[in-house]
């Protein structure tokens, strides 16, 4: 725990001065996890926003300060999962709806601005963001929680209030899917070109 | 979990994510995120507040609109019982001497020949 059960019955009786405490204590955990959750970091900073706004109006709710933490991964993940599907209906591949960061490594790119070690970054992380794709948003997060942001199963048991096997047989699912999909990236890293060159 | 599998891919996909994981690190709040963060808090607020006088002006007509519909159907009722004292009974009783009353009109001749 980041914060002492004081702070957060404190912030539960309405003292704004205890959730702000609260807010900056979590503040960068949460950005981060948002971060690989969603993989477009000009959202990042609003979506954080969401979560705390949630909290906010939901602290209430909460009936021990025991389970704060579980609590907030779940409104974390709740806000990444209504992100996520928002963003699967504007799907269009736009350079506009392109991210800032991608954009920027387009930028970079053309004038040879980025070194090697941001372009292997880039690359992984393209490569991650498309085999995740290949997975429904709820096991994107599932998977990020577990693969990526080294959740334990019993802290995922916490935030997902199901029990372990259901968790176990849905994570073994998603993993097969992104298995199957990173397999066939291996055979064939870049279909486009590939198709391009047999045109 | 990752460990009970044995696809030769799979400790290739482990090392993939703990990649993404040092490929995204977390990014630096800006400075304007608390100030943000209040404007939102306060604006859902204000916005919840709009809503909730709105649901109560509802409420408190709704109640009005109910207690003179009540008032209405009631005082008609009331009116005019205090005109109409008999009963049931009464009444049938009133009815059957009136269709009597009309049977006997009905048998007589309105023209007698003496």
């Amino acid at each position: 725990m980041l914060v002492d059960f004081e702070l957060i019955k404190r912030a539960q009786a309405g003292d704004d001065a205890a959730f702000s405490e609260i807010v900056l204590a979590y503040r960068k955990r949460i950005l981060g996890t948002i971060a690989r959750l969603i993989a477009r970091p000009e959202d990042v900073e609003d979506v954080a926003q969401e979560v705390f706004l949630r909290l906010y109006f939901s602290l209430e709710q909460l009936r021990t300060a025991e389970v704060f933490e579980p609590w907030l991964y779940r409104l974390t993940v709740n806000a990444g999962y209504d992100y996520l599907r928002k963003q699967k209906r504007r799907m269009e591949s736009r350079m506009s709806d392109l991210s800032e960061q991608q954009v920027m490594m387009a930028d970079a790119a053309a004038g040879g601005r980025v070194d090697l070690e941001d372009q292997q970054q880039a690359r992984t992380r393209e490569l991650v963001d498309s085999l995740l794709d290949s997975v429904s948003e709820a096991d994107r997060i599932l998977l990020t929680l577990k693969e990526v942001e080294g959740l334990s199963l019993k802290e995922l048991e916490k935030v997902y209030q199901v029990n372990e096997n259901a968790l176990k047989v849905r994570l073994f699912r998603a993993r097969q899917r992104v298995l199957k999909a990173f397999g066939a990236n291996r055979k064939n890293p870049h279909p486009k070109d590939a198709a391009k060159a047999e045109i | 979990m990752s460990s009970l599998n044995s696809h030769p891919d799979e400790s290739a996909l482990d090392l993939l994510f703990r990649a993404y994981r040092d490929a995204c690190p977390a990014p630096e709040p800006s400075p304007q995120f608390m100030p943000r963060l209040w404007q939102r808090i306060e604006a859902r607020q204000r916005y919840s507040s709009f809503f909730g006088r709105v649901a109560r002006r509802f409420v408190t007509a709704g109640v009005a609109l109910s207690l003179g519909m009540a008032l209405y159907l009631a005082v008609p009722t009331s009116y005019s019982s205090l005109f109409t004292s008999e009963s049931y009974v009464e009444a049938l009783a009133g009815g059957r001497a009136a269709d009597a009353l009309d049977l006997e009109l009905l048998h007589s001749d309105p023209f007698p020949v003496d």
